[in-house]
C-alpha cells in the first residue's frame, strides 16, 4: 500500500519521459555547478522545443572538466548522440593537468555563453582605478593580493594577463586562490585581500548594493549597466571571456557534425533558451562554425602563454 | 595492505608482527609523500609554506608514529584480536570485484544484482542461483525508481535498455 | 511592516493545503534519494530541482525546501540504522547513532535526531530571522587566519575525543591528513600524490571514503566473524520512543549542538562537518555517561544533528545577508533563488521581503512535516534492522554502491571502496578508530589552505597568526585543550580522563 502511495506520487511528479532516446549530455562536473547548469538547461530547452524528444544528463566530476572530457573522448566515439558541456576553466585545466587528451580530441561544435571577468576593490579601499592598483602592484608586486577563484583558473589567468600588461613580472603576483566565489567574496568584503577577481554574476549584489568597487571589466566593449570602465579603456590589451560551450564525440562524419550543429543552433535560438539565459543572468555569446574554432585555436594559444608565464605550466 | 590476522599467541616476548607491518606501511606511505613533493619544494610563492611544506610535515609525523608502534608492537599494547574467518570476506570481496567489473557492459542490475547475491552468500546464504536473480530483480526496481523516475545516471546495460 | 509580521505571513501561505502537500511531496522524494549513502542534501537538491519548475514561487520554494530538509534526514536515517555515512555532516551521526541501533535503541536514536533537528531548525530559523546581520559582521571577520586558528582548536578537542589509545588514534588522523594530500593543490594547482592517475586529481571523494570505512569496512568485520555473530540484531529493546530520561539527556545537547552549529554555518568557511565534530567532542567531555559514549549515547546523536540542522540555517546568513553562498548546499539555494529571477544579496531583504520569509517560513513548514511523517515510521525504519543478515547486508552493499555509482559513475570510484574498505576492515581488526581518518580528510586540506593563504597574504610574516584578537584567542583556547589534560594527568588526576577518552570508534 505504501508503496503504491510512493509510485502515485512520483508519477504525479514527474511526467513520464517518452521512449526514443535522443541526446546525452555530460557535463564534465558535479550537479549543481555552471557546466551542469548549462547542461541542464540545454536539457529542458532541447525537450521543450521538441528539438530532441529524450535528453539524458550525465555527471563526470573532476579536475576541472579532465577526466570528463578524457572519458567523452575514449568512449563516445563515432557517436552523434552524445554532447558535452564544457568551458574556457577546462583549457587551463588541461594544460595546468597536463591531461593526455584536449579539445582537440573532441568536435567542438558551438560557444554557448560567456560572463566577463571584473576586479573589485572594497567600497572602502583606496584604490579608484586599475591604475591605482597597477601602481601599487608595479611599487611592490607582493602587496597586493588578489583574491580569486582555483590557480590557473580564469581569475588566475586575467591578474597573470593584467600584470603582463601593466610591465610586471607575472611569476611575481600573489595570488589567493579561494576554493569557491563564495569564500573569494568573504575575504574580500572582510578586507583580507587588497582587490579580487570573478566573473561579474558572482560580485552583481555587492556592487549594485555599493559594498564593492568595480575597477574594470574583461570585455572588449563596455557592458549596459555596468559603469566600469573595461581594462582596454583603462590602457592594459586585456579581454577575456570565461565562456561555455557544447563539444560532440570525436569521429563524426561532416554530415552528423552539421545535424548536430542545426540542433544547437535551434537551441541557442529558441524562447525556452533565451528566457533562461535571462533569469540566470547568462550572456549570450553564441558563436558556432569556423568563426568558433578559430576564436577556440586563439584562447588556448594565449591561455598557454600565460600559464607559462605565471609559471604553472612548464 | 594485508596483515594476516590469524593469530593469537600467548607468549609475551614475541613482537605483535601485525603491528610491526602497520608500522612498516607507515615508513612506506610516509616515503611516498616526501619523495612525491620532493619537486615542489621551491614553490612557496610569498607564503613560505608551499606546497611541499605541509606534506613534510605529516611525512614526518608518519615516520614517528612508526616508531611508537615499534615500541608498542614489542610490549605487545594493540589488544587481543578475535579470530578472523577468511572465507565469508572473500565472498563479500568477489562480490565488489565482481560489480566493479561488469557494471560498463552489463549495466547497473546485473552488476549490483551479482554483488547482492555473492554478499549474501557470505553471510550464509549460499544458493547463489537464486539470490543472484532475486538480486537482479531488486536493482532492477532501484534503477526504475532512481535512473527513470528520479533522474539519477546509472549505468545502463541489456536489461536497462528495454525500458528506455 | 516588521519582521515577524513577514514571518507570519510566510507561514500562513505556506500553510495553505496545496502547498503542504507539496512540501508532503518535497519530502518524500528528497528521503528517498538523500538516503543513497555519497548523495548528500546538496546534490539530492541539484538532482531534484527540475521537480519544482512546473510549480509558481510559492509552491516550488516549499517543495524545494522540502527536498532539503528530506535529503538531510534520509542521510541520517541510514546513517543511524545501517552505518552508512554517505556524507560528511552525518559521520558524527552515525558513531553513536548505529551502536544505539544495534543495541535495539533505534527508535530513540531516530526520535533524537528528528526532534533534535527540528528544534535546531526552529531556533537557528529564529536567529536568521533576528540576529543575521550581526551574525554576518562577525563571521566576516574571520579571515584565513581566524579560520586557521579554529580549524587548530577543531583539531585538537576532536583528536582528543577519538579513541582508548593515543598511539592508534593519532595515527588514524595522520593516515586520513596523508590522504587529504592527493590531488591538485588549491593555491598553485599542482599534483600531489596523484601518480598520474586522472581520477585522483580531484583527492579522494570525502563522501567515497565515508561509504568505504564505515559501510563496506564494517560489513567485512561482520563477515568475517563468521557464525560467531549472532544472527539477527535486535531491533526493539524496551520502548520504540525516547524515555524521560532520553529526553532529559536529549535537551541539553540539541540546544549547545544549536549554538556550536549556527555560527559555524554561518562562517564563509565552516562547513556543518565541523560543527558536528565539536559537538560531538563538546557531548563526550560533558556527558554524566561517559562510559555510554562509543557504546551509543544519545547525546551524541542529539548534539551533532541538531548541529548540522542548525548550521544549515547558518550557511543562510551570508547567502540571504551578502549573497555568498558559502557550502554546496548554498550554491544550490542560489541556484533555486536564481530559478525566480532573484539575486540574493545585500538588497534581498529590503527588496523582496515576501520572498525572504517565504523561504523561512517554507524551511520551517518542511522542517514540521519531517516531523509529522518520520515520527510514526520510526517504528517502521528500525523493523529494517529485523532483515536475515545476508539480505541485511547484501542490502547495504547495494546502498553503498549505488550512491557512490550515483553521484560519479567510475569504476575506479568502485575499485576505492573496495581497497578503502579493506583498509577499514583491516583498523577494525588492529582496533584502530576510523572517525578520525574521515576528520583528517577533511579538516587537513582547509588547516593547510588557511595557513598557506594566511602566510600569503602576509607576505610569509608568521607573527600575522597572533596579530588578530580572534585568532589568538582561538589558539590560546587550543593551547589549553591541548596543555591542560597533560597537567591534570601529570596530578595524579589520570584516571579520570582515561575514562572519559573511553572506547568507541
Amino acid at each position: 500500500m505504501k508503496h503504491f502511495f510512493l509510485a502515485s506520487i512520483l508519477a504525479s511528479a514527474i511526467a513520464l519521459p517518452a521512449a526514443a532516446a535522443d541526446y546525452s549530455i555530460m557535463a564534465p562536473a558535479a550537479p549543481g555547478g555552471g557546466w551542469d547548469q548549462t547542461a541542464r538547461t540545454m536539457q529542458t530547452a532541447l525537450q521543450t522545443e521538441k528539438i530532441s524528444s529524450k535528453v539524458q544528463v550525465m555527471n563526470v566530476p573532476g579536475a576541472g572538466g579532465t577526466i570528463g572530457i578524457a572519458q567523452f573522448a575514449s568512449q563516445q566515439k563515432g557517436n552523434p548522440n552524445q554532447l558535452m558541456v564544457g568551458g574556457y576553466v577546462m583549457v587551463g585545466a588541461i594544460l595546468t593537468n597536463k591531461s593526455p587528451v584536449t579539445l582537440k580530441d573532441v568536435t567542438p561544435i558551438a560557444r554557448l555563453t560567456g560572463e566577463y571577468e571584473v576586479i573589485v576593490v572594497p567600497a572602502a579601499s583606496e584604490i579608484k582605478t586599475v591604475a591605482d592598483l597597477v601602481a601599487k602592484l608595479k611599487a611592490n608586486p607582493g602587496s597586493v593580493s588578489w583574491g580569486g577563484g582555483s590557480a590557473g583558473g580564469t581569475d588566475h589567468i586575467l591578474v597573470g594577463l593584467l600584470a603582463k600588461a601593466g610591465g610586471v613580472d607575472p611569476t611575481k603576483i600573489n595570488y589567493i586562490a579561494f576554493s569557491g566565489g563564495g569564500e573569494a567574496l568573504a575575504a574580500i568584503l572582510g578586507g583580507q585581500v587588497t582587490a579580487g577577481v570573478s566573473s561579474y554574476g558572482e560580485f552583481e549584489g555587492q556592487i549594485k548594493a555599493g559594498t564593492l568597487r568595480v575597477l574594470a571589466i574583461s570585455s572588449d566593449k563596455k557592458v549596459e549597466g555596468i559603469s566600469a570602465p573595461t581594462l582596454k579603456e583603462s590602457g592594459y590589451d586585456v579581454v577575456l571571456q570565461n565562456w561555455r560551450m557544447v563539444a560532440a564525440a570525436p569521429g563524426l562524419s561532416a554530415e552528423q557534425k552539421a545535424a548536430v550543429t542545426a540542433d544547437v543552433e535551434k537551441l541557442a535560438k529558441s524562447k525556452t533558451w533565451q528566457d533562461n539565459l535571462k533569469t540566470k543572468g547568462w550572456i549570450d555569446t553564441y558563436l558556432s562554425g569556423p568563426e568558433f574554432e578559430a576564436q577556440l585555436a586563439k584562447d588556448i594559444a594565449s591561455t598557454e602563454t600565460i600559464l607559462k608565464d605565471i609559471g604553472l605550466v612548464k | 595492505m594485508s596483515v594476516d590476522n590469524n593469530k593469537t599467541v600467548t607468549e609475551q616476548r614475541r613482537p605483535d608482527w601485525a603491528a610491526l607491518v602497520i608500522a612498516a606501511v607507515l615508513v612506506i606511505m610516509a616515503a611516498v609523500i616526501f619523495f612525491d613533493v620532493s619537486r615542489l619544494r621551491d614553490m612557496g610563492g610569498y607564503s613560505q609554506v608551499g606546497p611541499a611544506t605541509v606534506p613534510d610535515w605529516i611525512a614526518f609525523a608518519l615516520v614517528g608514529l612508526a616508531v611508537w608502534t615499534v615500541f608498542a608492537a614489542f610490549r605487545r599494547d594493540f589488544p587481543e584480536r578475535e579470530k578472523q574467518e577468511i572465507k565469508p570476506v572473500a565472498w563479500v570481496v568477489a562480490g565488489l570485484i565482481a560489480q566493479m567489473v561488469l557494471i560498463r557492459f552489463a549495466g547497473f542490475s546485473i552488476a549490483t544484482g551479482c554483488l547482492f547475491g555473492l554478499a549474501a552468500a557470505g553471510f550464509g546464504a549460499r544458493r547463489i542461483w537464486i539470490s543472484i536473480p532475486i538480486g537482479i530483480v531488486i536493482c532492477f526496481a532501484i534503477y526504475w525508481l532512481f535512473a527513470v523516475m528520479l533522474q539519477l545516471s546509472l549505468p545502463a546495460g541489456p536489461l536497462e535498455r528495454l525500458i528506455h | 511592516m516588521s519582521t515577524f509580521d513577514f514571518l507570519l505571513q510566510g507561514l500562513a501561505s505556506a500553510m495553505m493545503p496545496m502547498n503542504l502537500l507539496y512540501a508532503l511531496i518535497g519530502v518524500t522524494l528528497g528521503t528517498l534519494v538523500g538516503v543513497l549513502p555519497g548523495i548528500g542534501p546538496a546534490t539530492t537538491v541539484a538532482l531534484l530541482l527540475p521537480v519544482t519548475y512546473q510549480l509558481d514561487a510559492t509552491g516550488s520554494l516549499i517543495m524545494f525546501a522540502g527536498i532539503y530538509y528530506g535529503g538531510m534526514y534520509g542521510g541520517s536515517t541510514t546513517s543511524i540504522l545501517l552505518n552508512t555515512p554517505g556524507e560528511s555532516a552525518s559521520i558524527v551521526t552515525a558513531l553513536e547513532g548505529n551502536k544505539m541501533a544495534r543495541a535495539g535503541r533505534g527508535g530513540p536514536a531516530l526520535a533524537t535526531a528528528a526532534i533534535g533537528s527540528f528544534v535546531a531548525g526552529l531556533i537557528a530559523t529564529l536567529a536568521l530571522a533576528f540576529v543575521a546581520p550581526l551574525v554576518v559582521k562577525i563571521a566576516l571577520s574571520f579571515g584565513p587566519r581566524e579560520n586557521f586558528a579554529l580549524m587548530v582548536l577543531a583539531f585538537i578537542t576532536v583528536s582528543s575525543a577519538f579513541g582508548n589509545s593515543a598511539l592508534r588514534g593519532l595515527t588514524s588522523l595522520f593516515i586520513g591528513l596523508a590522504l587529504s594530500l592527493v590531488g591538485i593543490d588549491q593555491l598553485t594547482g599542482q599534483n600531489r600524490l596523484s601518480f598520474g592517475v586522472p581520477d585522483l586529481l580531484d583527492g579522494i571523494e570525502v563522501t567515497t571514503m565515508a561509504v568505504a570505512m564505515f559501510a563496506i569496512g564494517e560489513t567485512l568485520f561482520i563477515a568475517a566473524q563468521g557464525a560467531q555473530a549472532p544472527d539477527k540484531i535486535e531491533a526493539i529493546k524496551g520502548s520504540v520512543w525516547m524515555t524521560a530520561n532520553d529526553w532529559s539527556r536529549s535537551w541539553k545537547a540539541w540546544l549547545r549542538g544549536t549554538v556550536i552549529g549556527f555560527p559555524i554555518g554561518a562562517m564563509p568557511a565552516g562547513g556543518a562537518e565541523i560543527g558536528t565534530f565539536l559537538s560531538y567532542a563538546t557531548e563526550k567531555k560533558l556527558t554524566k555517561h561517559p562510559e555510554e559514549f562509543g557504546n551509543g549515547a544519545i547525546e551524541g546523536v542529539a548534539g551533532p544533528e541538531a548541529a548540522n540542522n542548525a548550521s544549515a540555517a547558518g550557511t543562510l546568513v551570508p547567502l540571504l545577508t551578502l549573497g555568498l553562498p558559502t557550502s554546496a548546499t548554498a550554491a544550490i539555494m542560489l541556484a533555486g533563488f536564481q530559478q525566480y529571477g532573484l539575486q540574493p544579496g545585500p538588497l534581498l531583504f529590503a527588496t523582496n521581503p515576501q520572498l525572504v520569509w517565504g523561504l523561512i517560513a517554507s524551511l520551517l513548514i518542511a522542517n514540521l512535516m519531517l516531523l509529522i511523517l518520520n515520527l510514526p515510521l520510526v517504528g517502521l525504519w528500525v523493523k529494517l534492522l529485523t532483515i536475515p543478515k545476508p539480505w541485511l547486508y547484501a542490502g547495504i552493499l547495494v546502498f553503498a554502491t549505488l550512491g557512490t555509482i550515483g553521484a560519479n559513475p567510475s569504476v575506479f570510484e568502485l575499485g576505492m571502496l573496495l581497497v578503502f574498505g579493506l583498509v577499514a576492515y583491516v583498523m577494525r581488526v588492529m582496533d584502530f578508530p576510523i572517525a578520525p581518518v574521515i576528520v583528517g580528510l577533511i579538516l587537513g586540506p582547509l588547516a593547510e589552505q588557511h595557513l598557506r593563504r594566511a602566510l600569503a597574504i602576509s607576505q610569509g610574516d608568521i607573527t600575522t597568526l597572533f596579530q588578530s584578537p580572534i585568532a589568538a584567542v582561538l589558539l590560546a583556547l587550543a593551547a589549553i585543550a591541548l596543555i591542560l589534560p597533560l597537567i591534570l594527568r601529570l596530578r595524579g588526576r589520570g584516571n579520570v580522563l582515561t575514562q572519559m577518552a573511553a572506547s568507541e570508534d
